[in-house]
């Protein structure tokens, strides 16, 4: 009753606030920012957060003209440095710096957040079969949309505005800062309409994110040769991750670089718009198969068939750890040629980087990278885990001859296998990348330096273990969030102050940099006997809970 | 009061029981999710052989009672059993012997139906292959498409074959039809005829009464978490109301008020009576009052719908402690 008077009652009011039709539009982008804030906060912290801190650490660390120059120098043509931050173009100021420090890196955040924002709001959404729902409703297309985009809007905003404010609390100029964090978001919108286009292309959500992975990662491959090797700067045209840099921001800016993301984005916004408009509901253009021969293999076990079904992410992993630690060690060399001085490396240690001076302690500094990518694979294999209770296939299989102390000592097997597998990976090639740019290091230091990262990865394997046992609904949220805080504590817990046994905390604090400097084996072995018993704990204490649904 | 009736009548099953333990038993089960209590003190016995009929409504506890039965969620308290062995503590020993349907087909997107069916014989182990070949036919599946692609209705079609095909001794079947066209619901009542004629038992929580009422040698209903009433179709007939109607050759007369009889009017020569218990003393005021007049009289049982609307109609339930 209440329901079909409302309108008529409210018609007279509601028209003035919300013109025709943009009642459920405005219902629907509040419902998708609702869905997306938790994603937003996180990214917000971590872009204010970062911002805040380089600054902050470069005022610090380097005091005087004189160690700037030296710092600007040692850097000036360190390709091993520019492939994680970029190009520097004024190493001499703190804004400079940081425009080169944080943008980089930021950047790349940037991008995935425009990929995860656009394919959830796009192809999750339908995959799960709301959409179906939404219009069937008095939504059009166009509507849905707009809505989607209008939320993700928003999110942008917010990373914009968190960005800005970090630099400006870390002492930079407002305009400047708001400029900088405007080149850093400006990949945003470009990724929104990479996501925006795979979500029409493919028809589940886990193939959007392989299609649209793709892309961006193509993306920062771009960029990292334009900012590597001779000659080819040209190609920081072809990338939207060059265009942040192109801006300038703190070194000449070029706003009317500007014009690029603002095409590139409304082109594939609207060409995402003019597929979406077209197409069946619940379909992909690419089209999925609908029939195909059997194959038998991988499905002897329940923990065969999660190898089977996380297969493709598997070797995403496997292929980009390579890749990454091939790239890392062909340029190792050209970071000990650049020359850093005592005084330098002794400031970068301020920094929380180590010494990168010579090939090995560039290896030993950027290895610490694979020992976070690691910990996120562990934390994703855990989200896994979830979602097949989540989705309730795990009531199908626990309701056969399947014990459930088997079921996830099974799935924490396979992470640990495929853990250790991408160590290998990773010490495997960056062998062979430094074998082929010309380092004198042995095969069996690097495979150390891989295996180096295991006990950490493991460690957070074992917690994470224990989340799902305990709060099932919320344990991606915690491994993820632990491994994040657990590196930046490691990283400016130090440089804020704080009392060392606070510092040492984390786990990243008690890794040796193999090979610049010894493998820590009593940190490894208390980390390895950590993930031990979190993982007895969480297989006894999973197999006493209900089973716990969306 | 009428529920003590009954159970002290134990029903036919129930005499011819088999030795050894029941397939289902659960003594005071009881399940609460914070403060809502699904299940409240459930006694509920299934012998071997037997076909039992599991109804309520939406929310009445059908779906808690199969998920502490196959030990996916731990009981508040109380205990439940599958021929002997421990719900909950025991569920793989337990599961070899059971096979289960689930009222939503939650399988795997991406592989296809053989790959399906290959899998969960693998794990559940003793599939007769001869005879899910001919499920696969009689249910008219075609097994080469992915489940992504299939209708809810055929995805119900490949957990039916599945669990059908492994021949278990019990087979737990949570609203097994939801989805299925009326064909195959044909199809799929033979199937648990031939299982019967077998000997498996069969745990069919359903709302689909006339499904229930075709297929099953007793029956369940439960109503907030408890059982209200339980026996065979007989039994369960035979305590509620049958309607008798009387048509007269002129105007109907007006009978004298009788306990436990009530009158309707149906028509101007016509009258309906809804009676519990015995028609004895109807018949007898009817002899009375003019039984000459009479022209016909029928008599009709109570159909499992009005028993088991009887229950949920506002009014007290009859078996309610």
């Amino acid at each position: 009753m209440a329901a079909t008077s409302a309108p008529i009652a409210a018609a007279p009011g509601s028209r003035l606030w919300s013109g025709v039709g943009l009642g459920p539009t405005r219902a629907l982008a509040r419902r998708a920012l609702r869905d997306a804030r938790v994603r937003t906060i996180c990214f917000g912290y971590l872009f204010a957060f970062y911002a805040y801190l380089q600054p902050v650490a470069y005022r610090d660390g380097y005091k005087t003209l004189a160690s700037r120059v030296a710092f600007a120098r040692a850097f000036a043509d360190n390709k091993a440095v520019r492939l994680f931050y970029g190009e520097p173009h004024s190493l001499l100021t703190v804004s400079g710096y940081a425009a080169w420090r944080v943008g980089g890196t930021l950047a790349i955040f940037a991008a995935i957040f425009g990929l995860l924002a656009a394919v959830r709001a796009m192809r999750t959404e339908e995959d799960a079969g709301r959409v179906e729902l939404v219009l069937a409703g008095a939504v059009g297309r166009r509507s849905a949309y707009l809505a989607s985009l209008a939320a993700i809007a928003v999110g942008v905003l917010v990373l914009w505005l968190a960005e800005t404010v970090g630099f400006i609390a870390g002492g930079l100029s407002a305009g400047g800062s708001a400029y900088l964090a405007l080149a850093t978001t400006s990949v945003v919108p470009v990724c929104v309409g990479v996501g925006a286009l795979v979500s029409q292309l493919a028809s589940t959500r886990r193939a959007a994110l392989e299609l649209g992975g793709a892309v961006v990662s193509v993306f920062f491959v771009l960029r990292v040769i334009a900012d590597t090797a001779t000659g080819l700067g040209w190609l920081r045209w072809a990338t939207p991750l060059g265009w942040a840099e192109q801006l300038r921001p703190f070194a000449g800016a070029q706003p009317l670089v500007l014009v690029l993301p603002i095409a590139a984005s409304a082109l594939l916004l609207v060409l995402a718009a003019k597929l979406a408009v077209r197409r069946d509901i619940g379909t992909g253009l690419l089209r999925a198969r609908d029939s195909a021969p059997p194959r038998l293999a991988l499905l002897s076990s329940p923990t065969a068939q999660a190898l089977r079904s996380e297969r493709t992410s598997l070797l995403a992993w496997l292929g980009g750890v390579g890749v990454f630690a091939y790239i890392l060690g062909e340029v190792a060399k050209s970071s000990s040629s650049a020359g850093i001085s005592k005084s330098v490396n002794r400031e970068l240690g301020k920094l929380g980087t180590g010494s990168i001076a010579t090939p090995t302690g560039y290896l030993g500094f950027t290895f610490i990278f694979f020992v976070l990518a690691i910990s996120l694979f562990a934390c994703a294999q855990i989200g896994a885990a979830r979602r097949e209770e989540a989705d309730e296939h795990l009531e199908t299989l626990l309701a056969l001859p399947v014990g459930r102390r088997g079921w996830l000592a099974g799935r924490l097997v396979l992470a640990t296998v495929a853990a250790a597998a991408l160590s290998l990976a990773a010490g495997l090639l960056g062998w062979v990348g430094a074998a082929s740019g010309g380092v004198d290091i042995s095969l069996a230091k690097l495979l150390e330096a891989g295996a180096n990262c295991l006990p950490a990865a493991l460690l957070f394997l074992g917690v994470a273990a224990l989340a799902y046992a305990i709060v099932p609904r919320a344990s991606a949220g915690i491994a993820y969030g632990l491994v994040t805080v657990a590196f930046l504590w490691d990283l400016v817990g130090a440089l804020l102050g704080a009392p060392k046994w606070l510092v040492h905390l984390t786990p990243f604090a008690h890794i040796g940099l193999v090979p610049a400097q010894r493998f820590q084996a009593g940190g490894a072995a208390v980390m390895l006997a950590i993930a031990v018993a979190t993982g007895l704990a969480a297989i006894f204490l999973f197999s006493r809970r209900d089973l716990a649904g969306q | 009061m009428a529920e003590t009736q009954l159970r002290a009548v134990p029903s036919a099953p129930l005499l011819a029981q088999a030795t050894g333990p029941a397939a289902i038993h659960t003594t005071a089960l009881c399940k609460r999710y914070g403060d809502t209590v699904a299940l409240d003190g459930l006694d509920l016995t299934v012998n071997e052989g037997e076909v039992y009929g599991y109804l309520g409504p939406n929310g009445s506890g059908k779906t808690t009672t199969i998920r502490l039965l196959l030990g996916l969620h731990r009981p508040s308290s109380g205990r439940a059993e599958l021929f002997g062995l421990d719900a909950w503590s025991d569920p793989v020993s337990a599961h070899r012997r059971v096979a289960y349907v689930a009222g939503e087909p939650f399988l795997w997107p991406a592989m296809t139906g053989v790959e399906t069916l290959e899998f969960l014989a693998r794990l559940h182990g003793g599939t007769d292959l001869a005879y899910r070949d001919a499920l696969v036919e009689r249910f008219q599946l075609d097994p080469n498409k992915k489940i992504r692609a299939l209708s809810k209705g055929n995805r119900q079609k490949v957990q039916l074959i599945a669990a059908l095909a492994t021949r278990a001794e019990l087979l737990l079947l949570d609203e097994p039809t939801s989805g299925l066209d009326p064909l195959m619901e044909v199809t799929f009542r033979k199937c648990i005829e031939e299982a019967k004629e077998r000997g498996q038992t069969v745990f069919l929580s359903s709302h689909i009464l006339s499904e229930v009422e075709a297929l099953c040698d007793r029956v369940g209903i439960l109503r907030d978490g408890k059982l209200v009433d339980e026996g065979t179709l007989a039994d369960l007939r035979h305590l509620a109301a049958q309607t008798v109607e009387v048509t007269f050759t002129g105007i109907a007369p007006t009978l004298p008020t009788l306990p436990g009889i009530q009158v309707q009017s149906a028509g101007p020569n016509a009258l309906r009576f809804e009676v519990s218990g015995s028609v004895g003393p109807l018949i007898a005021a009817l002899a009375q009052s003019g039984g000459t007049s009479i022209e016909s009289l029928t008599s009709r049982e109570p159909s499992l719908e009005e028993i088991f609307l009887h229950h949920y109609d506002g009014s007290e339930g009859r078996g309610r402690d």
